[in-house]
Protein backbone atom coordinates (compact mmCIF):
# COMPACT_ATOMS: atom_id res chain seq x y z
CA UNK A 1 0.00 0.00 0.00
CA UNK A 2 1.42 3.32 -0.72
CA UNK A 3 2.41 5.78 2.06
CA UNK A 4 -0.92 7.64 2.73
CA UNK A 5 -1.51 11.19 4.99
CA UNK A 6 -0.52 10.99 8.44
CA UNK A 7 -2.95 12.25 10.24
CA UNK A 8 -1.46 14.26 13.42
CA UNK A 9 1.63 15.00 11.10
CA UNK A 10 0.77 18.79 9.91
CA UNK A 11 -0.76 21.46 12.47
CA UNK A 12 -1.70 24.97 12.09
CA UNK A 13 1.13 26.67 14.58
CA UNK A 14 0.22 30.31 14.10
CA UNK A 15 -2.75 32.54 12.27
CA UNK A 16 -3.13 36.60 11.94
CA UNK A 17 -6.06 38.16 10.71
CA UNK A 18 -6.65 42.24 9.73
CA UNK A 19 -10.12 43.54 10.70
CA UNK A 20 -12.40 43.80 7.31
CA UNK A 21 -12.92 46.69 6.53
CA UNK A 22 -14.83 49.23 3.78
CA UNK A 23 -12.32 50.90 3.10
CA UNK A 24 -8.59 49.67 2.91
CA UNK A 25 -7.07 53.08 3.15
CA UNK A 26 -4.96 53.15 0.02
CA UNK A 27 -3.43 50.15 1.09
CA UNK A 28 -3.14 47.30 -1.43
CA UNK A 29 -3.39 43.91 -1.55
CA UNK A 30 0.35 43.08 -0.96
CA UNK A 31 0.74 45.17 2.14
CA UNK A 32 -2.95 42.93 3.56
CA UNK A 33 -0.99 40.01 3.25
CA UNK A 34 2.34 41.39 4.72
CA UNK A 35 0.64 42.84 7.22
CA UNK A 36 -1.32 39.22 7.87
CA UNK A 37 1.66 37.06 7.37
CA UNK A 38 3.52 39.39 10.24
CA UNK A 39 1.22 38.57 12.57
CA UNK A 40 0.85 35.23 12.02
CA UNK A 41 4.60 34.84 11.83
CA UNK A 42 4.52 36.22 14.91
CA UNK A 43 1.48 33.88 16.61
CA UNK A 44 3.60 30.56 15.83
CA UNK A 45 6.43 32.17 17.40
CA UNK A 46 8.43 31.31 14.46
CA UNK A 47 11.35 34.05 12.44
CA UNK A 48 10.42 34.83 8.21
CA UNK A 49 13.19 33.15 7.90
CA UNK A 50 11.54 29.58 8.88
CA UNK A 51 9.13 30.05 6.68
CA UNK A 52 9.66 27.56 3.63
CA UNK A 53 6.66 27.22 2.13
CA UNK A 54 3.80 29.96 0.29
CA UNK A 55 0.57 28.98 -0.81
CA UNK A 56 -1.34 32.10 -1.96
CA UNK A 57 -4.75 33.18 -3.01
CA UNK A 58 -5.20 35.10 -6.13
CA UNK A 59 -5.33 38.85 -5.93
CA UNK A 60 -7.95 41.39 -6.50
CA UNK A 61 -7.15 43.88 -8.14
CA UNK A 62 -3.32 43.48 -9.05
CA UNK A 63 -2.46 40.97 -12.18
CA UNK A 64 -2.70 37.07 -11.44
CA UNK A 65 0.74 36.40 -13.39
CA UNK A 66 3.45 35.21 -11.34
CA UNK A 67 1.41 36.24 -7.69
CA UNK A 68 3.43 33.98 -5.85
CA UNK A 69 6.36 34.99 -7.26
CA UNK A 70 4.95 38.94 -6.48
CA UNK A 71 3.95 38.06 -3.24
CA UNK A 72 7.57 36.39 -2.30
CA UNK A 73 9.00 39.60 -3.56
CA UNK A 74 7.52 41.95 -2.06
CA UNK A 75 7.64 39.98 1.59
CA UNK A 76 11.03 39.30 0.91
CA UNK A 77 10.58 35.25 1.32
CA UNK A 78 12.17 32.45 -0.09
CA UNK A 79 10.44 29.77 -0.04
CA UNK A 80 11.25 26.43 -1.19
CA UNK A 81 7.80 25.86 -2.86
CA UNK A 82 5.08 28.16 -3.80
CA UNK A 83 2.27 28.24 -5.99
CA UNK A 84 -1.25 29.99 -6.27
CA UNK A 85 -4.09 28.19 -5.56
CA UNK A 86 -7.33 28.90 -7.08
CA UNK A 87 -10.86 27.41 -6.07
CA UNK A 88 -12.68 30.64 -5.90
CA UNK A 89 -14.30 30.75 -2.11
CA UNK A 90 -12.73 27.13 -1.15
CA UNK A 91 -8.96 28.82 -2.33
CA UNK A 92 -8.31 29.16 1.44
CA UNK A 93 -9.34 26.14 2.65
CA UNK A 94 -7.48 24.92 -0.53
CA UNK A 95 -4.23 25.80 0.78
CA UNK A 96 -4.42 24.47 4.21
CA UNK A 97 -5.15 20.86 2.47
CA UNK A 98 -2.12 21.59 0.41
CA UNK A 99 0.09 22.94 3.00
CA UNK A 100 -0.79 19.81 5.38
CA UNK A 101 0.54 17.77 1.80
CA UNK A 102 3.65 19.69 1.67
CA UNK A 103 4.21 19.22 4.99
CA UNK A 104 3.69 16.03 5.75
CA UNK A 105 5.89 14.84 2.76
CA UNK A 106 8.74 16.72 4.22
CA UNK A 107 9.06 19.19 1.37
CA UNK A 108 8.15 22.10 3.52
CA UNK A 109 8.81 22.73 7.75
CA UNK A 110 6.72 26.11 7.85
CA UNK A 111 4.07 26.72 5.08
CA UNK A 112 2.43 29.91 4.86
CA UNK A 113 -0.88 30.50 3.76
CA UNK A 114 -2.32 33.71 2.80
CA UNK A 115 -5.48 35.07 1.52
CA UNK A 116 -6.84 38.72 0.95
CA UNK A 117 -7.90 41.26 -1.08
CA UNK A 118 -8.78 44.90 -1.81
CA UNK A 119 -12.59 45.42 -2.35
CA UNK A 120 -13.47 48.46 -5.42
CA UNK A 121 -17.01 49.45 -5.27
CA UNK A 122 -16.22 50.75 -9.00
CA UNK A 123 -15.39 47.91 -10.08
CA UNK A 124 -17.78 45.35 -8.15
CA UNK A 125 -20.76 46.46 -9.18
CA UNK A 126 -20.01 46.68 -13.09
CA UNK A 127 -20.60 44.48 -16.50
CA UNK A 128 -16.65 44.13 -16.31
CA UNK A 129 -16.50 43.39 -12.67
CA UNK A 130 -19.53 40.39 -13.37
CA UNK A 131 -17.97 39.54 -16.50
CA UNK A 132 -14.63 39.03 -14.67
CA UNK A 133 -15.71 36.13 -12.48
CA UNK A 134 -17.20 34.51 -15.42
CA UNK A 135 -16.51 31.53 -17.77
CA UNK A 136 -16.20 32.37 -21.72
CA UNK A 137 -19.37 29.99 -21.42
CA UNK A 138 -21.01 32.23 -19.04
CA UNK A 139 -20.60 35.23 -20.86
CA UNK A 140 -21.93 33.44 -24.47
CA UNK A 141 -24.57 31.67 -23.44
CA UNK A 142 -25.69 32.98 -20.05
CA UNK A 143 -24.88 36.71 -19.54
CA UNK A 144 -27.49 37.74 -22.53
CA UNK A 145 -30.05 36.58 -19.81
CA UNK A 146 -29.51 39.00 -17.57
CA UNK A 147 -27.82 36.74 -14.31
CA UNK A 148 -26.70 38.56 -11.09
CA UNK A 149 -23.27 37.13 -11.21
CA UNK A 150 -23.45 34.90 -7.29
CA UNK A 151 -26.70 36.24 -6.25
CA UNK A 152 -28.83 34.31 -8.97
CA UNK A 153 -27.18 31.13 -9.02
CA UNK A 154 -27.64 30.47 -5.00
CA UNK A 155 -31.58 31.93 -5.44
CA UNK A 156 -31.69 29.24 -7.93
CA UNK A 157 -30.60 26.85 -5.41
CA UNK A 158 -32.94 28.40 -2.93
CA UNK A 159 -36.08 28.44 -4.98
CA UNK A 160 -35.53 24.82 -5.63
CA UNK A 161 -35.33 23.44 -2.31
CA UNK A 162 -38.39 25.53 -0.89
CA UNK A 163 -39.96 23.91 -3.92
CA UNK A 164 -38.65 20.52 -3.23
CA UNK A 165 -38.79 20.40 0.62
CA UNK A 166 -40.71 23.20 1.58
CA UNK A 167 -38.13 25.47 3.25
CA UNK A 168 -39.29 28.63 4.60
CA UNK A 169 -37.83 32.08 4.78
CA UNK A 170 -37.78 32.41 8.12
CA UNK A 171 -35.94 28.85 8.62
CA UNK A 172 -33.21 30.75 5.86
CA UNK A 173 -33.06 34.12 8.31
CA UNK A 174 -32.64 31.76 10.88
CA UNK A 175 -29.51 31.40 9.84
CA UNK A 176 -28.01 34.93 9.59
CA UNK A 177 -29.95 35.54 13.00
CA UNK A 178 -28.10 32.92 14.69
CA UNK A 179 -24.61 34.08 13.10
CA UNK A 180 -24.86 37.60 14.31
CA UNK A 181 -25.62 36.36 17.70
CA UNK A 182 -22.00 35.04 17.70
CA UNK A 183 -21.23 38.71 15.37
CA UNK A 184 -21.95 40.41 18.45
CA UNK A 185 -19.39 39.35 20.49
CA UNK A 186 -16.68 39.79 17.70
CA UNK A 187 -15.23 43.41 18.05
CA UNK A 188 -13.87 42.63 14.39
CA UNK A 189 -17.29 41.69 12.80
CA UNK A 190 -18.45 44.14 10.09
CA UNK A 191 -21.93 44.18 11.61
CA UNK A 192 -21.90 44.35 14.74
CA UNK A 193 -23.99 47.01 16.00
CA UNK A 194 -27.44 45.56 16.84
CA UNK A 195 -28.50 41.62 16.80
CA UNK A 196 -30.90 40.39 14.20
CA UNK A 197 -34.77 38.83 13.88
CA UNK A 198 -36.11 36.88 11.54
CA UNK A 199 -38.57 40.08 10.93
CA UNK A 200 -35.32 42.15 10.03
CA UNK A 201 -34.10 39.67 7.86
CA UNK A 202 -37.59 39.40 5.95
CA UNK A 203 -37.98 42.64 5.89
CA UNK A 204 -34.73 43.32 4.09
CA UNK A 205 -35.13 44.40 0.23
CA UNK A 206 -35.89 41.30 -2.00
CA UNK A 207 -32.68 41.35 -3.81
CA UNK A 208 -32.77 38.22 -6.33
CA UNK A 209 -36.51 36.69 -5.59
CA UNK A 210 -35.65 34.29 -2.88
CA UNK A 211 -32.60 36.07 -1.28
CA UNK A 212 -33.05 39.11 0.91
CA UNK A 213 -30.28 41.66 1.17
CA UNK A 214 -29.33 40.45 4.76
CA UNK A 215 -29.05 36.97 3.81
CA UNK A 216 -26.57 38.15 1.52
CA UNK A 217 -22.26 38.20 1.62
CA UNK A 218 -21.24 41.80 1.93
CA UNK A 219 -17.99 41.75 0.08
CA UNK A 220 -14.92 44.30 1.84
CA UNK A 221 -10.94 44.17 2.21
CA UNK A 222 -8.78 42.27 4.58
CA UNK A 223 -6.68 39.39 4.72
CA UNK A 224 -5.79 36.45 6.94
CA UNK A 225 -2.36 34.16 7.52
CA UNK A 226 -2.05 30.79 8.49
CA UNK A 227 1.17 28.67 9.36
CA UNK A 228 0.93 25.13 9.13
CA UNK A 229 3.86 23.66 10.31
CA UNK A 230 5.39 19.87 11.09
CA UNK A 231 5.93 18.80 14.26
CA UNK A 232 8.98 19.84 15.95
CA UNK A 233 9.53 22.80 13.54
CA UNK A 234 11.87 24.57 16.19
CA UNK A 235 9.97 27.24 17.29
CA UNK A 236 8.57 28.02 21.09
CA UNK A 237 5.39 26.93 20.07
CA UNK A 238 2.88 29.05 22.08
CA UNK A 239 -0.03 27.47 21.70
CA UNK A 240 -1.59 24.09 21.68
CA UNK A 241 -1.12 22.87 18.06
CA UNK A 242 -4.00 22.23 15.96
CA UNK A 243 -3.77 19.45 13.72
CA UNK A 244 -4.92 18.68 10.23
CA UNK A 245 -6.44 15.36 11.29
CA UNK A 246 -8.09 15.11 7.95
CA UNK A 247 -9.42 16.37 4.38
CA UNK A 248 -11.56 16.17 1.38
CA UNK A 249 -12.51 18.23 -1.85
CA UNK A 250 -14.94 17.30 -4.72
CA UNK A 251 -15.79 19.12 -7.67
CA UNK A 252 -18.73 18.40 -10.33
CA UNK A 253 -19.58 21.66 -11.95
CA UNK A 254 -17.92 25.60 -12.54
CA UNK A 255 -21.60 26.89 -13.80
CA UNK A 256 -24.48 26.02 -11.40
CA UNK A 257 -27.07 25.47 -14.38
CA UNK A 258 -25.04 22.38 -15.19
CA UNK A 259 -24.64 20.97 -11.87
CA UNK A 260 -26.02 17.44 -11.71
CA UNK A 261 -28.25 18.61 -9.08
CA UNK A 262 -29.15 22.28 -7.47
CA UNK A 263 -30.14 21.01 -3.95
CA UNK A 264 -27.33 18.13 -3.67
CA UNK A 265 -23.96 19.93 -3.73
CA UNK A 266 -19.95 18.25 -3.78
CA UNK A 267 -20.02 18.98 -0.24
CA UNK A 268 -21.41 15.49 0.42
CA UNK A 269 -18.20 14.26 -1.03
CA UNK A 270 -15.55 15.87 -0.08
CA UNK A 271 -17.20 15.94 3.92
CA UNK A 272 -17.30 12.28 3.01
CA UNK A 273 -13.51 12.24 2.25
CA UNK A 274 -12.60 14.04 5.10
CA UNK A 275 -14.58 12.01 7.67
CA UNK A 276 -12.50 8.87 6.26
CA UNK A 277 -9.32 10.21 6.13
CA UNK A 278 -9.83 11.60 9.74
CA UNK A 279 -11.90 8.68 11.15
CA UNK A 280 -14.49 10.20 12.33
CA UNK A 281 -18.30 11.13 11.49
CA UNK A 282 -20.57 14.09 11.40
CA UNK A 283 -21.63 13.46 15.44
CA UNK A 284 -17.92 13.63 16.61
CA UNK A 285 -17.56 17.04 15.31
CA UNK A 286 -17.92 20.10 18.40
CA UNK A 287 -17.99 23.40 16.06
CA UNK A 288 -18.33 23.68 12.75
CA UNK A 289 -17.40 26.76 9.87
CA UNK A 290 -19.26 26.87 6.88
CA UNK A 291 -18.76 28.77 4.05
CA UNK A 292 -21.13 31.26 4.02
CA UNK A 293 -21.69 33.42 0.85
CA UNK A 294 -25.81 33.31 1.25
CA UNK A 295 -27.54 31.51 4.45
CA UNK A 296 -28.68 28.64 1.77
CA UNK A 297 -25.21 28.29 1.18
CA UNK A 298 -25.10 27.16 5.07
CA UNK A 299 -28.41 25.47 4.98
CA UNK A 300 -27.05 23.11 2.10
CA UNK A 301 -23.71 22.11 3.93
CA UNK A 302 -25.74 20.93 6.89
CA UNK A 303 -27.41 18.79 5.00
CA UNK A 304 -24.92 17.14 3.04
CA UNK A 305 -22.25 16.89 5.38
CA UNK A 306 -25.09 15.07 7.08
CA UNK A 307 -25.64 16.97 10.21
CA UNK A 308 -29.59 15.83 9.31
CA UNK A 309 -31.02 14.32 5.92
CA UNK A 310 -31.28 16.11 2.84
CA UNK A 311 -34.77 18.15 2.44
CA UNK A 312 -34.69 18.86 6.61
CA UNK A 313 -32.06 21.40 6.95
CA UNK A 314 -34.84 24.00 7.15
CA UNK A 315 -36.59 22.01 10.19
CA UNK A 316 -32.86 21.47 11.81
CA UNK A 317 -31.59 25.32 11.79
CA UNK A 318 -35.15 25.98 13.11
CA UNK A 319 -34.49 23.71 16.06
CA UNK A 320 -30.94 24.20 16.48
CA UNK A 321 -29.15 26.51 18.39
CA UNK A 322 -26.22 27.36 16.09
CA UNK A 323 -24.46 30.00 18.11
CA UNK A 324 -21.72 29.85 20.12
CA UNK A 325 -23.98 28.67 23.33
CA UNK A 326 -25.26 25.77 21.27
CA UNK A 327 -25.67 22.15 20.48
CA UNK A 328 -23.88 22.50 16.73
CA UNK A 329 -21.96 26.16 16.89
CA UNK A 330 -21.67 27.66 13.40
CA UNK A 331 -19.64 30.11 12.31
CA UNK A 332 -19.15 31.52 15.52
CA UNK A 333 -16.86 34.72 14.21
CA UNK A 334 -20.43 35.48 12.83
CA UNK A 335 -19.49 34.47 10.05
CA UNK A 336 -18.95 36.35 6.46
CA UNK A 337 -22.67 37.16 6.63
CA UNK A 338 -21.56 39.58 10.23
CA UNK A 339 -18.00 39.73 9.48
CA UNK A 340 -17.67 40.75 5.95
CA UNK A 341 -16.58 39.02 2.65
CA UNK A 342 -12.92 40.13 2.90
CA UNK A 343 -12.48 38.80 -0.35
CA UNK A 344 -10.75 35.51 -1.15
CA UNK A 345 -9.85 35.72 2.58
CA UNK A 346 -13.30 35.88 3.58
CA UNK A 347 -12.67 31.67 3.62
CA UNK A 348 -10.01 31.99 5.85
CA UNK A 349 -11.61 33.51 8.57
CA UNK A 350 -13.47 30.01 8.95
CA UNK A 351 -10.35 28.43 9.34
CA UNK A 352 -8.70 31.15 11.57
CA UNK A 353 -11.94 31.16 13.93
CA UNK A 354 -11.91 27.19 14.55
CA UNK A 355 -8.63 27.28 15.48
CA UNK A 356 -9.13 30.26 18.17
CA UNK A 357 -12.01 27.73 19.36
CA UNK A 358 -9.81 24.64 19.18
CA UNK A 359 -6.97 26.90 21.23
CA UNK A 360 -9.88 27.74 24.16
CA UNK A 361 -9.01 31.84 22.30
CA UNK A 362 -12.46 33.14 21.07
CA UNK A 363 -12.86 35.00 24.73
CA UNK A 364 -16.76 35.35 25.35
CA UNK A 365 -17.91 33.50 22.38
CA UNK A 366 -15.39 30.70 23.13
CA UNK A 367 -17.47 27.20 23.17
CA UNK A 368 -17.76 23.93 25.79
CA UNK A 369 -16.57 21.31 23.52
CA UNK A 370 -13.40 22.16 21.50
CA UNK A 371 -11.85 19.24 20.31
CA UNK A 372 -13.01 18.30 17.05
CA UNK A 373 -14.15 21.37 13.85
CA UNK A 374 -15.31 20.87 10.38
CA UNK A 375 -14.11 23.70 8.32
CA UNK A 376 -15.82 23.79 5.12
CA UNK A 377 -14.85 26.07 1.64
CA UNK A 378 -17.06 26.44 -0.98
CA UNK A 379 -16.13 28.58 -3.75
CA UNK A 380 -18.16 29.29 -7.06
CA UNK A 381 -21.87 28.54 -6.76
CA UNK A 382 -21.05 25.20 -4.70
CA UNK A 383 -18.68 24.29 -7.57
CA UNK A 384 -15.51 24.13 -5.73
CA UNK A 385 -15.70 21.90 -2.34
CA UNK A 386 -12.78 21.75 0.21
CA UNK A 387 -13.47 20.11 3.93
CA UNK A 388 -11.18 20.33 6.70
CA UNK A 389 -11.04 18.39 9.97
CA UNK A 390 -9.01 19.83 12.78
CA UNK A 391 -8.04 18.66 16.05
CA UNK A 392 -6.97 19.89 19.14
CA UNK A 393 -3.79 17.68 20.18
CA UNK B 1 -15.00 32.36 -33.50
CA UNK B 2 -15.44 28.29 -33.47
CA UNK B 3 -17.01 26.60 -35.87
CA UNK B 4 -19.55 25.26 -33.36
CA UNK B 5 -20.17 28.93 -32.06
CA UNK B 6 -20.75 30.30 -35.39
CA UNK B 7 -23.47 27.20 -36.31
CA UNK B 8 -25.23 27.77 -32.91
CA UNK B 9 -25.33 31.31 -33.31
CA UNK B 10 -26.14 31.00 -37.33
CA UNK B 11 -29.38 28.73 -36.22
CA UNK B 12 -30.63 31.20 -33.97
CA UNK B 13 -30.56 34.15 -36.38
CA UNK B 14 -32.65 32.16 -38.41
CA UNK B 15 -34.59 31.45 -35.45
CA UNK B 16 -34.15 27.95 -35.13
CA UNK B 17 -31.92 26.41 -31.77
CA UNK B 18 -29.89 23.72 -32.93
CA UNK B 19 -28.01 21.41 -30.13
CA UNK B 20 -25.28 19.24 -30.40
CA UNK B 21 -25.76 15.79 -30.27
CA UNK B 22 -22.89 12.91 -29.88
CA UNK B 23 -23.79 9.29 -31.73
CA UNK B 24 -21.22 7.10 -29.74
CA UNK B 25 -22.83 8.34 -26.15
CA UNK B 26 -26.25 9.07 -27.90
CA UNK B 27 -26.38 12.49 -25.52
CA UNK B 28 -27.55 16.11 -26.26
CA UNK B 29 -24.79 18.77 -25.89
CA UNK B 30 -25.25 22.35 -24.11
CA UNK B 31 -23.38 24.62 -24.27
CA UNK B 32 -22.05 23.98 -27.77
CA UNK B 33 -18.32 22.20 -27.48
CA UNK B 34 -15.54 21.24 -30.10
CA UNK B 35 -15.90 17.56 -28.61
CA UNK B 36 -18.03 15.61 -26.68
CA UNK B 37 -18.04 16.12 -22.96
CA UNK B 38 -18.50 12.85 -22.06
CA UNK B 39 -15.82 11.02 -24.35
CA UNK B 40 -13.92 13.82 -25.78
CA UNK B 41 -14.74 12.35 -29.34
CA UNK B 42 -14.84 15.24 -31.40
CA UNK B 43 -17.80 14.06 -34.22
CA UNK B 44 -20.82 15.78 -33.23
CA UNK B 45 -24.01 15.93 -35.19
CA UNK B 46 -26.62 19.22 -35.30
CA UNK B 47 -29.79 18.84 -34.40
CA UNK B 48 -32.86 21.05 -33.65
CA UNK B 49 -34.42 20.97 -30.55
CA UNK B 50 -37.85 20.11 -30.07
CA UNK B 51 -38.29 23.45 -27.80
CA UNK B 52 -40.46 21.62 -25.19
CA UNK B 53 -38.82 22.05 -22.00
CA UNK B 54 -39.82 22.88 -17.56
CA UNK B 55 -38.34 25.34 -15.48
CA UNK B 56 -35.84 23.72 -13.50
CA UNK B 57 -35.59 26.75 -11.42
CA UNK B 58 -35.93 30.65 -11.49
CA UNK B 59 -34.75 33.63 -9.52
CA UNK B 60 -36.69 36.66 -10.06
CA UNK B 61 -34.21 39.66 -10.18
CA UNK B 62 -35.42 42.50 -8.69
CA UNK B 63 -31.83 44.62 -8.58
CA UNK B 64 -29.78 44.07 -11.53
CA UNK B 65 -26.00 45.99 -11.92
CA UNK B 66 -26.13 45.12 -15.58
CA UNK B 67 -26.92 48.55 -17.52
CA UNK B 68 -29.42 46.84 -20.01
CA UNK B 69 -31.26 44.86 -17.83
CA UNK B 70 -32.53 47.74 -14.87
CA UNK B 71 -35.33 48.87 -16.99
CA UNK B 72 -36.62 45.42 -17.07
CA UNK B 73 -36.67 44.58 -13.17
CA UNK B 74 -38.33 42.71 -12.26
CA UNK B 75 -37.70 39.37 -14.93
CA UNK B 76 -37.46 35.82 -14.49
CA UNK B 77 -34.07 34.16 -14.99
CA UNK B 78 -34.47 30.43 -15.19
CA UNK B 79 -32.56 26.96 -15.74
CA UNK B 80 -34.66 25.35 -18.02
CA UNK B 81 -34.49 21.94 -18.49
CA UNK B 82 -35.12 20.94 -22.17
CA UNK B 83 -37.13 17.68 -22.97
CA UNK B 84 -33.50 16.07 -24.68
CA UNK B 85 -31.92 16.19 -21.39
CA UNK B 86 -30.36 19.55 -20.97
CA UNK B 87 -30.58 22.11 -18.84
CA UNK B 88 -29.81 25.93 -20.42
CA UNK B 89 -29.47 29.58 -18.80
CA UNK B 90 -32.23 31.74 -19.93
CA UNK B 91 -35.31 34.12 -19.64
CA UNK B 92 -39.10 33.11 -18.96
CA UNK B 93 -41.31 35.93 -20.88
CA UNK B 94 -44.77 36.16 -21.26
CA UNK B 95 -45.37 34.74 -17.62
CA UNK B 96 -46.55 36.97 -15.06
CA UNK B 97 -44.84 36.36 -11.96
CA UNK B 98 -47.26 35.02 -9.86
CA UNK B 99 -47.85 32.22 -12.47
CA UNK B 100 -44.15 30.65 -12.55
CA UNK B 101 -43.15 27.94 -10.43
CA UNK B 102 -40.83 24.81 -10.48
CA UNK B 103 -41.04 22.28 -13.14
CA UNK B 104 -43.73 24.71 -15.10
CA UNK B 105 -43.84 23.03 -18.60
CA UNK B 106 -42.25 25.90 -21.01
CA UNK B 107 -41.69 26.26 -24.91
CA UNK B 108 -39.08 27.67 -26.80
CA UNK B 109 -39.70 31.35 -28.05
CA UNK B 110 -37.05 34.42 -29.41
CA UNK B 111 -36.28 37.72 -28.84
CA UNK B 112 -34.05 40.01 -30.27
CA UNK B 113 -31.15 41.46 -27.37
CA UNK B 114 -28.01 43.51 -28.38
CA UNK B 115 -28.33 42.73 -31.86
CA UNK B 116 -28.59 38.81 -31.39
CA UNK B 117 -31.59 36.37 -31.54
CA UNK B 118 -31.99 34.58 -28.05
CA UNK B 119 -33.29 31.47 -27.41
CA UNK B 120 -36.11 32.53 -24.49
CA UNK B 121 -39.25 30.10 -23.23
CA UNK B 122 -42.83 31.18 -22.57
CA UNK B 123 -45.33 28.84 -20.68
CA UNK B 124 -46.44 26.21 -22.78
CA UNK B 125 -50.24 26.75 -24.55
CA UNK B 126 -51.53 23.44 -22.54
CA UNK B 127 -50.26 24.81 -19.08
ZN1 LIG C 1 -19.70 11.27 -26.51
Amino acid sequence: MSKMFQRGQASITGIGELKPSLDAGGRTTLDLLGEAAGQAIKDAGLHKEDIDGLLVTPPSEDSYFLWPSQVAEYLQLSPVFMNMVELGGASAAGTIARAALLVDAGICKNCLCLSGGVWDKQVFNTREGKMAVMSQAEIDYDLPYGPMGFNSGYALIARRHISQYGTTPEQLAKIAVDQRTNAMLNPDALFNQKPLTVEDVLASPVIVDPLHLLEIVRPCSGAAAVIVSRLNNGSDQMHDPVTIWGFGEAYTHNSIIYAPSLTESPIKAAANRAFQMAGVNANDIDLVSLYDCYTITVLISLEDIGFCRKGEGGKFVQDTDLTYKGSLPCNTHGGQLSCGQTSFAGGMSHVTEAVRQLRGEAGPRQVGKNRLALVNGNGGVMSTQCCLILRRM
Amino acid sequence: MPDYKDIYWQKLATGKLWLQFCPSCQKFIFYPRGLCPYCLEPELEWTPASGQGKVHSYAIVNVSALPEFKEETPYIYAVIELAEGVKMPSNLIDCSLDKVHVDLPVELTFIERDGKTLPVFKPSEEA
